[in-house]
């Protein structure tokens, strides 16, 4: 492996390099207390689990390969948008293309159903894993308790930093579930059927699917916002640095 | 935390690695087609296996949007004048057959009131009428070695179905839409209609059907440029 590092060269190998520098470290650091280190507090510790801090690699994983499925379903399915906006149809304003991708509608259909299956399979295997493993760690009412009574800054941190990530795997479940209604409308009738909550408003079932689906962007969006601001309030650069693979 | 070059340069690479995910969609979107073959043979297996081959729940006569249903059309507007329409029907069958409009209206009709939903993303209730394609098909005398129709179109619009999908109870060759005779601009006086594929499918103004024992060159019109062939919904 020393050799090997050597032999890196490049943005690449700076970066691999950098990596097995902080995995040093980080050993280090848990070993032997860095005056600059401020100590971690993370969820575990609420809970009460043997190793505060860690998280096993498995959701890690899962975490880090969620991020890019999500992305590239994201990406793709805003050129799908493009083709006949959800606002306004054809005389609707598009997302800028770069925000994109595909290339084409055709190109964001095959990106966005080419991945829909690893985007679908991670984030099942992970909330199952989460809610048979880790279902400590997600929100529950107490949570909601705590932010009502609790003054304690930390400990309010703590509630909604679980309320928030628990709501992102809400939310993403939400976008395969109506993504699927529209993915197969004619055979999963019953799942359309159960967006037919504002037809006597005068929006057809597969407008509000629509919207449903395209809002989990903006939701998502905001919760990240959430997420990766609390996750620094709550352990600094060095739960970020963990939690990436 | 300036002291720690190692860190500011990982976020550096970390940022700028992120933004060129998001502006390489120009380089990524290179694969958008191998990505597409690559996952759609076990998609299709699935849609073909969701695909049941009974009847789908219809809609309300009351729920049909006409203002809601789009024309597309790839080549112009064909007139094919009602008198000498003729619909040809070939291949791998025992009998070849050129029907006019009134062998068709002969058949038993059949009103389906479905979703039109197209590739772009809108979608329509639409009250289709005609015959059921099975049973022009069964007219011909299919061989049972038929798999695939081919479906070609007075604007040179071309489509292959699976045979499955073309036998499906719902899927008509319409003639009627909302109770009127079929509009110029929706394919009169004769197209596909169907609740089980996507709109780019439902060839209009059809003139020919040609029962195929295996897929040849040709695809369909879009599916050739790249789009879904099976295209269930
Ligand atoms: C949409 C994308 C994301 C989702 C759905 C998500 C979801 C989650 C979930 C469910 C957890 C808890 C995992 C566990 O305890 O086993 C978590 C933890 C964490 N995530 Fe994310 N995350 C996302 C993106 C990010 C990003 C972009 C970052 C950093 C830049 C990040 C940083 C963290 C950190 C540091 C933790 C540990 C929090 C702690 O233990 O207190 N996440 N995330
Ligand atoms: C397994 C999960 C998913 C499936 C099956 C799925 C399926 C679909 C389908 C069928 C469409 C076309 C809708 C239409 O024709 O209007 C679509 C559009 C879209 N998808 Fe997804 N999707 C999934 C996940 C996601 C995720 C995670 C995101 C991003 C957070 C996303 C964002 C979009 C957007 C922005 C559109 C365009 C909206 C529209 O034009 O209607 N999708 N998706």
């Amino acid at each position: 492996m020393g050799g090997n590092r050597k032999g890196l060269t490049g943005h690449c190998g700076e970066f691999c390099r950098w990596i097995v520098w902080q995995r040093v470290q980080g050993q280090l650091g848990r070993l032997t207390a860095f005056p600059w280190r401020q100590p971690v507090i993370t969820l575990s510790d609420a809970s009460g689990s043997a190793r505060p801090g860690a998280h096993p690699l498995w959701t890690r994983a899962f975490h880090g390969f969620n991020l890019l499925v999500l992305l590239l379903m994201a990406g793709s399915g805003l050129e799908i948008y493009n083709a006949n906006p959800v606002f306004g149809g054809r005389a609707g304003a598009t997302v800028p293309e770069w925000l994109t991708l595909g290339g084409w509608l055709a190109g964001g259909r095959d990106w966005h159903f080419g991945v829909m299956g690893l985007y679908a399979a991670n984030l099942g295997l992970w909330i199952g894993l989460l809610l048979q493993r880790r279902h400590r760690r997600l929100a529950d009412g107490g949570d909601l308790g705590t932010l009502r009574r609790s003054a304690s800054p930390p400990r309010r941190r703590l509630a909604s930093h679980r309320i928030t990530y628990t709501l992102m795997l809400v939310v993403l479940a939400f976008s395969l579930i109506t993504g699927l209604a529209m993915y197969k409308p004619a055979q999963l009738w019953w799942l359309v059927s159960l967006f037919a909550f504002a037809e006597p408003a005068g929006h057809s079932s597969w407008q509000t699917l629509r919207v449903c689906h395209l809002a989990t962007i903006p939701a998502i969006a905001l919760l990240l916002v959430a997420h990766v601001g609390l996750s620094w309030r709550v352990g600094g650069l060095r739960l970020l640095r963990r939690m990436a693979l | 935390m300036g002291s720690d070059p190692g860190r500011r340069r990982a976020l550096g690479l970390l940022v700028s690695g992120g933004s060129s995910l998001l502006l390489g969609g120009c380089g990524l979107n290179r694969w958008s087609n191998a990505v597409g073959a690559a996952t759609q043979p076990l998609n299709e297996r699935i849609e073909a296996l969701l695909q049941g081959k009974g009847p789908l729940p219809e809609f309300r006569r009351s729920q049909v949007e006409p203002a809601a249903l789009l024309v597309n059309s790839f080549n112009g507007t064909p007139n094919l004048p009602p008198e000498s329409y003729r619909l040809v029907v070939n291949g791998a069958v025992r009998r070849p057959l050129r029907l006019d409009l009134a062998a068709l209206a002969a058949l038993p009709q059949r009103e389906c009131v479905v979703r039109h939903v197209c590739v772009e993303g809108w979608a329509a209730i639409v009250a289709w009428s005609g015959p059921r394609l099975a049973d022009v098909l069964a007219l011909a005398g299919p061989s049972p070695l038929g798999a695939y129709l081919a479906i070609r179109s007075a604007d040179q619009y071309f489509e292959t179905w699976d045979l499955a999908s073309a036998l499906h109870p719902q899927t008509l060759l319409a003639t009627h839409m909302n109770g009127a005779p079929l509009p110029v601009a929706n394919g009169a006086p004769v197209r596909l209609a169907s609740p089980i594929k996507l709109g780019y499918k439902q060839s209009k103004w059809v003139t020919g059907l040609e029962l195929m024992t295996s897929l040849g060159d040709r695809l369909g019109t879009w599916e050739d440029r790249g789009y879904e062939w099976f295209a269930g919904l």
